[in-house]
């Protein structure tokens, strides 16, 4: 009896962390969403902390991405014009190249770039503040740290993650024009037909939706986990641990809920 | 210069413009800057068609079903829509097919045979025709099932495909004997053999014929040949005939003078005898003469010369 209240009660416990960390997040993005609707936030040294954020999260890393983007594209479409040519569907093979890469691969592993190399390094810079005492010290020093430091790590998160999925979604485009029709403008009508087809305004909306709910995940969730961090320096990787598990948990929870709006 | 905001700076233009870019050619392909074509089918049944379904002109997408409806008498009326640079290929002729494959989502396939036609002018109607394929497979099902009992009645052991094929054996192993052909037709080298044998007489008996024939030919009309004697005689009997009526003539005369003596008969008496011997020599070589004619000549049946 003893056992079964005792699981019972960490499950609550559960539950209520889950909530107590969503009801955290949630009171962040509407703090956050107040602060960008507020004319005093658009000032010159928030527009430069924001192009910065851009300039760290995608311009630095904008070859490596695109190289990264090429190489799985090619990949992908390669593998998809085979199968459909072996299973004589060669007419669906670019709808079925531009679904799979544009709408849903290169998006999600554009998320999980940043989420990998900016997210978690949002997270320990935000533990480590919170653990060094450093963003009380800001306050202090009239430099709200949501104006300067978080706000600008949103959108920047934001711009970068729908940016860089539509320039791999371009580039995936193009490649499977190259792949399916050669160096030429021969199939130009018929891949003109197949976007059109493809790309009605739902679902341009919901690309870009998904894409700024990605960025929003994996800048919002790092940064929320890092102001969770007891000050004690040791908690430092435990945070980071569990933001980023809440990061790839959110970009899963993200991605299928989009495909089953899109198909269900 | 700040090297950062420059470099973010070209990184937004050149994002910016790219979706610009995209967009206008999103547009573009939508049919954003087209006039649309509109155009309804009527159709039997509106099994398989939903919005969506695509119309094609040679294998290529040119427009979309948007809507279906009832009429006001039941009928289906769907709505197409086509972009105005693919209205050109439906024309007042075109036929509109309802494709729908075992594989893949149904279509509305269309035919135009004279692309020089009018064009079909916007809000036009026309009759959606159905080739089903799965409608047809059952009584297709069914044809094949007896097709192929037959085949199976037909190539049974000991049936009649197989005798037919171990005669059809029987019959190319002979033609590999060494009367061939003629061997297989006839069953056995034997036969053949007499085939071949009364060929090769015939060939000789040809042969005997031709030199035969030459030589009538050298008895009949050659120099001294029998054409020529015949010729000939011919001139001889009629020689022959000339001499005739004189020598009756003689005879005549003779009579004439038996007549005579016969009425000198009291005086001459004695010269009776030798007169009678001269008539009968002379008959006799009249009827001589005759027969010699006859001989030559069929002239008569009767060449007697009778004495009174």
């Amino acid at each position: 009896m003893n056992f079964l209240a005792a699981s019972i009660e960490s499950l609550g416990a559960k539950v209520t962390g889950w909530f107590t960390v969503g009801y955290g997040m949630f009171a962040f993005l509407v703090q956050a969403l107040l602060l960008l609707l507020d004319r005093t936030t658009w000032n010159r040294a928030t527009f430069d902390v924001v192009v910065k954020q851009v300039y760290f999260t995608a311009v630095q890393i904008l070859h490596v991405f695109l190289g990264y983007t090429l190489v799985i594209s090619w990949l992908i479409i390669t593998i998809i014009l085979s199968t459909a040519r072996d299973f004589g569907l060669t007419e669906f093979a670019s709808e079925m190249t531009i679904r799979v890469l544009v709408l849903e691969l290169l998006p999600f592993l554009t998320a999980l770039f940043i989420a990998l190399r900016s997210g978690s390094a949002i997270n320990t810079e935000v533990a480590l503040m919170q653990v060094n005492n450093e963003l009380d010290a800001l306050a202090h020093c009239k430099v709200p740290p949501m104006q300067f430091e978080f706000l600008p790590r949103l959108i920047g998160g934001v711009v970068s993650v729908v940016t860089l999925a539509g320039l791999a979604g371009l580039l995936a485009l193009l490649m499977g024009y190259l792949a399916i029709y050669g160096i030429n403008t021969a199939g130009f009508e018929p891949y003109t037909q197949t976007i059109a087809k493809i790309f009605d305004f739902k679902i341009v909306a919901g690309l870009i939706v998904k894409c700024a709910l990605f960025g929003l995940a994996v800048t919002l969730i790092p940064v929320t986990a890092g102001l969770e961090t007891p000050k004690k320096l040791f908690m430092v990787p435990v945070s980071v641990l569990r933001g980023m598990m809440r990061v790839f948990f959110a970009i899963v929870a993200i991605e299928v809920v989009s495909l089953a709006l899109k198909y269900i | 210069m700040n090297k950062l905001h420059f470099k973010v700076g070209l990184f937004a233009v050149a994002a910016l413009l790219l979706a610009g870019i995209f967009m206008v050619y999103l547009l573009h392909a939508r049919g954003f800057f087209e006039k649309t074509y509109h155009l309804q089918l009527a159709a039997a049944s509106a099994d398989g068609v939903a919005p969506g379904v695509p119309i094609v002109f040679s294998g290529i997408e040119i427009g979309r079903v948007t809507t279906l409806g009832l009429n006001d008498s039941g009928g289906i009326i769907i709505h197409a829509e086509f972009f105005e640079r693919n209205a050109k290929w439906l024309k007042e002729n075109s036929t509109f097919t309802l494709d729908k494959p075992i594989v893949g989502g149904a279509k509305i396939r269309v035919d135009s045979p004279d692309l020089n036609a009018p064009a079909l002018p916007d809000n036009a109607t026309m009759l959606l025709l159905s080739s089903d394929i799965s409608k047809e497979i059952p009584a297709l099902v069914e044809r094949v099932k007896v097709i192929l009992d037959n085949v199976e009645h037909l190539t049974r052991k000991d049936g009649e495909i197989n005798a037919a094929l171990a005669n059809v054996k029987t019959v190319t192993g002979r033609m590999t004997g060494e009367y061939g052909m003629l061997e297989s037709l006839l069953g056995s080298p034997e036969k053949a053999r007499a085939v071949t044998d009364s060929l090769d007489k015939t060939r000789a008996l040809i042969t005997k014929l031709d030199s035969l024939a030459a030589k009538t030919d050298q008895w009949l009309f050659a120099q001294d040949g029998v054409a020529e004697q015949t010729r000939a005689s011919l001139v001889q009997v009629q020689r022959m005939l000339n001499d005739a009526p004189s020598s009756l003539k003689k005879a005549d005369t003779l009579m004439t003078n038996a007549v005579e003596i016969s009425a000198d008969v009291k005086e001459g008496t004695q010269d009776i005898a030798a007169l009678r011997a001269e008539i009968d020599d002379a008959v006799r070589k009249a009827n001589a003469l005759v027969n010699e004619i006859n001989k030559k000549w069929p002239f008569a049946r009767d060449p007697e010369v009778k004495l009174p």
